[in-house]
């Protein structure tokens, strides 16, 4: 199968915040760190506005960087799952 | 000593049975329609047959031996002449009807497609949970079009299905029905591969056993039958209902052998149906209900299970309890905060129970001596045996009490000291239920002190309370630690007291600590007493004509730590425009200022309880706040405070100047209604003449309400007693002075003024369109003199509408409450710091982002560094610490800090005057408190977010819409907007966008104007003056050439909007009209059908966008629309992109992704709870944000939501929709893990969540 990368504009907008893919390596740490299976994190679909330009397909993580009103910044996860 | 095993349920499997089972299961077939016979004995073979378990005590079970306490019962069997459809299984029944082929029995799908999906389920990657889900759908959707088998070939034919149980196939030959016998047949050759693709489990639930050929008979015991005291047995419903259907049964049965007409037969087959899916569900609907002999419909077995009352809310859910009691509570401020006064004759009855130890023993041989009847006492002794001794009969109780030996029980009366939970309904919030200690008193209602009212929501005037007295050693232990009204001092909601004084104890404490007050010694000693303070007495402040005397601050001081500063405005200082920071205490002396309720009141945070509750512990605060309470009640009683009609009275001439003031305002309301007639009222924008008119004359007697109000409030003088409440905070606002005394003002319905009824007028006592005010509700009078009977009537209007509201409104906050609850109770805190369900799904990697509980922390915040930095500057002294030393030290105490708290430490490090040992001290402290203020593992984090949203709901105002300013823009607000949120609406009722420019275009007013118009949806429609219509050939619009200008549109605009359909006419300009020429000769119908969609066209703009209006806001110039559409709206040149904001946040969750819209969700939920003035932390709206947003799509929070997809089916049962869910979960082979709350409590174990979420192990020595 050929995989063209489209690049489709990632919206920006105040309330998205930074998404990224995270690495395997990564991606093994955190599950080990919370001691859980991929499917309890939260997820995200891979259609999502805010990931389609990353270029995701799923399994991913994303790691999403929050402004937080209580600690003025806060790391989340989400798990790329198929619609 | 023996070990006892105890078994904990692991799981509930549900399944459908097989006929098989059914008959394996039953003790006896059921034949005869007869229950007793004429001796009253059971009839064999009959409904009461004795093998199916017993009623009568002392009678035994034919089938187990047993009595009636130890016999559980047993089923029977009706083997039915005709088998029929099980009516929960029904919608299954037709879609397998649906997908499945009529000849094979296979899906219709071909083997390819079927391998795919199977495929796809087989693979169980992780990242295919949700649409693993969406298979049984997509199969159905498909095969259900497919009218050929690809397995067989066989033609399909459509299928009809009748609600509730008769299918028909439309065949070339005509219409035919499907027996239940037919579909049995079909279903049995489905196989099990293709039900597991459909979701089903084919081992629990075979498609066959959906048509019933034996019917389960449930035991007796499930269906009692009652003897009334004539002595006349009357049947449980389900058995009449059982007796109905072997009644049709036996019939049948009878017929079919008889050999009787088909025709009648079915119909009896039928008969036969309706009586087992009546004994199913009563509520069918498109069958008739089936009626007991007086009329009222039976409660069959569907109704004993559903809703409110039924068994999984009403029984299972809900439990009775012993050790409890209720009665009429009443205040008593002599009691101690943490007290209750408990009638002594609640005391006799409820008992705790107390083991016999050399310690205790003299004790309780005293109690047991008082018996039952006299207080303190005992009620009943057990001995190690097992045996209980009521105590009521016995005659010698001397000989009983020397009998007690170390080892006994004794279940003795309640008395002071121990501990008990107290209650009131609705149970809102956890301070719903505190935990008091007993005080024994005369009297027969509850006595609580007046300050725990607050929690409870509790007064007076007739409420009743519940208390429950714990008994086991360990439910008292968790009482004391966890649930006592001191550890309850800080809400969870906001992180403030919401225990405080109030009413009285505010006036008293206003009237103590006030200037002018003196006290003599003896009056200062028998206060300080009171208080329960032990020091040595101070000497008197103030010397006067040769006396001394103390001060009430001094008293005040008396009570206060010694080492306590703080700095506060009063609420009295405000009121009368006073000084700020009026209220200076320095080492534990209040140096001036008055006490009121900023300092001491209940639901006030940042107050001197507050922080003497923060900086000294819950313990401290309370004996503070009991001492205090007891000097201001001794204090004003003393003193006298009252208030009467007499302190309303106002000098005649300010009487009249109010009432002029009142008339002045008439007549500007007549000039305003003059100019509206003559055209001249100066026109807000977009707002029509009689809504400018209107708005005009409500501000205008709004001011004569205020101006009236105002008079007479200025014309009390500080010492009246109505003014000192006021402005103290104590009770009622100026407003409500005003109304006493000036004039009441508008009565309102809706918002709005009064003036339907009747014909053109309120009431029948006025003229049609009178312009008087008078005429439309506004009061003129004032409560101490008295209103007008029609002006008593409008009141009454306006009355009556606060009553409904509220009606209304318990309702609706109730049922959000509940839902809420339902969606979160099961969301603790795990030792890791995350929030999760029992499942392991992670909601939070960190609660609230930062880990802080809100009840331990200090209004939101882990501690508050400034107070921190403050008291020690007070006791520090020395060279201030260098940029370098400060830097360095806060780098070094803030590594465990979120970046937030370690920037507030430093700048407050950096602000201050500190010497680097005075910041080192500091910074400890300040780590201590973070630590201490973190979340504790097992925390029911869940319960108390939802508490925090929902409780806030019932104090909302239910107005749905609210006419912000002259803005022209109605928003829907409070309650409504907030289950609007919750509920995840894919739109919400008033959708508004606020959309802000780009550099280049915000600062001028014409761009903005510009670009707004390039915003509103412009249809053909809104440029048009008239249309006019040749039926035969063409249809003519003339347009308006100022509309045109105002939306900044040109003929050729419209031009190009009709272009694309150029094919249906020609389109020809004329002056200011468009003439559209039909091509072709049509009818009338399709020309108005054309004529309809031309002037739906859109010719500009973005659809959905209703209205837009240019608002200045700074000074940057901002669109807000009425509408929304975010998608499109970006399109629009000259708008700031990333600040266009919409209230619509599911649009959000679609273009802007999930992340997005839950951050939208914070917003909305927290602007709207702040609109009504309710305080809620931002932790708990964030938790029920990423609740929400936690699948990757927003979840409802409700049946189709969160509580829906739940992976319990006793929690979702025990929410809505009961039966469906437990028939469901039987066809998935469901298995109940009994690992959230809801399930534990139905089947009575031990709940994980809390203090729930550890065990104890104890060791036990080993054998030597």
């Amino acid at each position: 199968m050929v995989t063209k990368k489209i690049r489709i504009n990632v919206p920006e907008h105040l309330y998205i915040p930074k998404h990224e893919i995270l690495k395997k390596k990564e991606v093994e740490e955190l599950l080990k760190k919370f001691n859980t299976k991929p499917s309890q994190i939260p997820l995200i679909f891979e259609t999502d506005p805010a990931i389609v330009g990353l270029g995701v397909k799923p399994g991913d993580m994303i790691k999403i960087t929050r402004k937080s009103p209580t600690a003025g910044k806060s790391i989340f996860y989400r798990y790329v799952v198929e619609e | 000593m023996s070990v006892q095993t105890m078994r904990m349920i692991d799981g509930i499997r549900f399944s459908v049975w097989s006929p098989t089972e059914i008959r394996k299961y039953s003790v006896a077939e059921i034949t005869a329609p007869e229950t007793y016979d004429e001796d009253g004995m059971s009839v064999q073979g009959g409904l009461m047959d004795g093998r199916l378990g017993t009623l009568e005590p002392g009678q035994k079970c034919l089938t187990c031996g047993n009595t009636a306490a130890r016999c559980p019962g047993h089923f029977g069997h009706i083997e039915l002449a005709e088998p029929v459809l099980h009516i929960a299984f029904i919608d299954n029944i037709y879609k397998l009807l649906l997908t499945t082929c009529r000849s094979c029995g296979r899906l219709k799908l071909t083997q390819e497609e079927l391998n795919e999906f199977k495929k796809i389920m087989e693979k169980e990657a992780a990242y295919t949970v949700v649409s693993v889900k969406h298979i049984p759908e997509k199969i159905i959707e498909k095969a259900k079009r497919i009218t050929k088998c690809p397995h067989c070939g066989k033609t399909q034919y459509e299928l009809i299905f009748t609600k509730p149980t008769i299918f028909i196939e439309k065949t070339e030959v005509g219409e035919n029905r499907l027996l239940p016998i037919t579909i049995r047949e079909r279903f049995s050759q489905i196989t099990d591969d293709d039900m597991r693709l459909l979701g089903y489990d084919p081992v629990t639930a075979r498609p066959e056993w959906f048509i019933l050929q034996a019917l389960p008979v449930p035991p007796v015991t499930v269906r009692p039958s009652i003897i009334l005291e004539t002595g006349i047995r009357s049947e449980d419903d389900l058995t009449h209902k059982m007796v109905d259907i072997i009644r049709v049964n036996q019939r049948l049965k009878e017929s079919k052998e008889a050999g009787t007409p088909p025709l009648i037969v079915q119909d009896l087959v039928d008969l036969l149906q309706y009586h087992t899916t009546t004994y199913f569900d009563n509520e069918v609907s498109g069958i008739p209900q089936a009626h007991h002999r007086s009329g009222r419909p039976l409660k069959t077995l569907t109704q004993r299970l559903k809703g409110k009352e039924g068994r999984f809310r009403g029984s299972l859910s809900g439990k009775r309890v012993d050790f409890s009691s209720r009665t009429v509570i009443s205040p008593d401020p002599n009691l101690d905060l943490s007290e209750v006064g408990v009638p002594e004759s609640i005391a006799k009855r409820l008992t705790i129970p107390e083991i016999v130890t050399e310690w205790n023993i003299k004790r309780l041989k005293e109690l047991v001596i008082n018996g039952p009847d006299k207080f303190p006492g005992v009620n009943y002794i057990v001995r190690p045996d097992g045996i209980k001794i009521r105590l009521d009969f016995v005659e010698d109780k001397k000989t009983i009490a020397d009998n007690i030996e170390v080892g006994y029980l004794v279940e003795r009366h309640l008395y002071n000291g121990d501990i008990v939970m107290f209650n009131r309904q609705p149970s809102l919030h956890k301070m719903s239920i505190m935990a008091h200690y007993v005080r024994v008193l005369p009297g027969k209602t509850f006595r609580l002190h007046p300050s725990v009212c607050p929690p409870y929501n509790a007064d007076f005037d007739g409420d009743e309370m519940n208390l429950h007295v714990p008994q086991s050693e360990e439910a008292r232990a968790e009482a004391t630690l966890l649930m006592r009204v001191q550890e309850q001092l800080i809400s969870p909601r906001y992180g403030g007291p919401i225990i405080g004084g109030l009413r009285d104890f505010i006036t008293g404490a206003y009237l103590l600590t006030k200037d002018e007050t003196r006290l003599t010694a003896d009056e200062f000693a028998n206060l300080a007493m009171l208080g329960g303070y032990k020091g040595t007495l101070p000497s008197p402040a103030i010397k006067e004509n040769k006396k001394n005397f103390y001060t009430g601050k001094q008293v005040f001081s008396l009570f206060l730590p010694k080492d306590f500063n703080y700095v506060i405005t009063s609420k009295w200082s405000k009121g009368t425009k006073g000084p700020v920071k009026d209220v200076v205490i320095k080492n534990g002396e209040l140096i001036k200022g008055i006490i009121d309720k900023s300092s001491i009141g209940a639901e006030e945070p940042e107050s001197v309880l507050h922080r003497i509750a923060k900086d000294y512990g819950n313990e401290q605060a309370k004996n503070f706040l009991n001492s205090i309470m007891i000097i201001t009640k001794q204090f004003i009683t003393n003193y006298g405070f009252s208030y009467g009609y007499s302190d309303l009275e106002l000098p005649e001439k300010i009487k009249d100047s109010i009432s002029k003031g009142i008339q002045e305002s008439y007549d500007r309301v007549y000039d305003f209604i003059s100019q509206a007639k003559k055209g001249v009222l100066h026109l807000t924008r977009g707002l029509s003449t009689e809504e400018a008119l209107e708005v005009y004359i409500v501000n205008e007697l709004a001011k004569a309400r205020d101006v009236a109000g105002s008079t007479a409030d200025k014309s009390f003088d500080q010492t009246n007693s109505g003014r000192i409440m006021a402005t103290t905070g104590a009770r009622g606002s100026s407003l409500n002075l005003g109304q006493m005394a000036g004039a009441l003002g508008q009565q309102s319905i809706r918002g709005k003024r009064i003036h339907k009824g009747y014909n053109s007028r309120a009431l029948a006592h006025f003229l049609q369109n009178d312009t008087n005010p008078d005429s439309m509700g506004f009061v003129k009078s004032n409560y101490r003199d008295g209103l007008s009977s029609l002006e008593f009537f409008f009141h009454a209007m306006g009355g009556r509408e606060g009553l409904v509201d509220t009606a209304v409104r318990t309702q609706q906050s109730g049922y959000m409450q509940r839902r809420l609850i339902n969606a979160l109770e099961h969301l603790k805190l795990e030792y890791d710091g995350t929030v999760r369900d029992p499942h392991g799904h992670i909601i939070q990697f960190l609660y609230g982002e930062d880990g802080i509980d809100v009840q331990k922390s200090d209004h939101g915040e882990a501690f508050n560094i400034e107070r921190l930095v403050e008291s020690e500057s007070i006791v520090d002294s020395g060279k201030k610490a260098t940029k370098d030393e400060i830097s360095e030290i806060s780098k070094r105490y803030t590594k465990t800090f979120n970046p937030r708290l370690a920037k507030m430490v430093q700048d407050a490090l950096l602000a201050s005057k500190l010497t680097k040992e005075g910041m080192e001290k500091v910074c400890k402290k300040g780590v201590d408190l973070y630590n201490k203020a973190k979340v504790e593992p097992g925390e029911a984090v869940g319960i108390v977010t939802a508490q925090s949203i929902g409780e806030p709901g019932t104090q909302m105002t239910l107005r749905t819409f609210h006419f912000a300013g002259i803005r022209e823009r109605n928003v829907t607000l409070g309650l409504p907007r907030l289950i609007e949120l919750v509920d995840a609406r894919k739109k919400p009722v008033t959708p508004t966008m606020d959309i802000y420019l780009d550099e280049k275009h915000k600062r001028s007013k014409e761009d903005a104007i510009k670009i707004a118009r390039e915003i509103l949806h412009t249809k053909i429609s809104s440029l048009i003056l008239s249309t006019e219509t040749d039926y035969s050939t063409k249809i003519k619009l003339n347009l308006n050439p100022g509309k045109l200008k105002e939306r900044g549109c040109k003929i050729s605009d419209i031009e190009t909007t009709l272009e694309p359909s150029k094919k249906k006419f020609g389109v020809e300009v004329e002056g200011n009209s468009i003439i559209l020429n039909l091509l072709e000769e049509p009818d009338a119908q399709t020309v108005i059908g054309i004529r309809n969609k031309v002037l739906g066209m859109t010719v500009k703009g973005v659809p959905d966008v209703e209205r837009v209006t240019v608002v200045q806001q700074d000074d940057e110039w901002v669109i807000q629309t009425t509408g929304s559409n975010l998608s499109q709206v970006l399109e629009i040149e000259g708008i700031d992109k990333k600040n266009v904001r919409t209230n619509h946040v599911f649009e959000i969750a679609q273009t802007f992704g999930i992340e997005a819209a839950r951050n939208a969700l914070i917003n909305e939920l927290q602007s709207t709870l702040e609109d009504q003035g309710l305080e809620v932390d931002v932790r708990s709206i964030m938790l029920v944000s990423d609740l929400m947003c936690s699948k990757g799509y927003m979840q409802q929070i409700g049946r189709h939501g969160i509580a829906g997809t739940k992976d319990s089916v006793l929690a979702r049962a025990a929410f809505e929709i009961t039966v469906p869910t437990i028939a469901n979960a039987a066809l998935t082979g469901d298995v109940e893990r009994l690992k959230g709350v809801t399930e534990n409590v139905i089947v009575g174990a031990n709940i994980p969540v809390g203090s729930g979420t550890v065990d104890l192990y104890m060791k036990i020595a080993k054998k030597s």
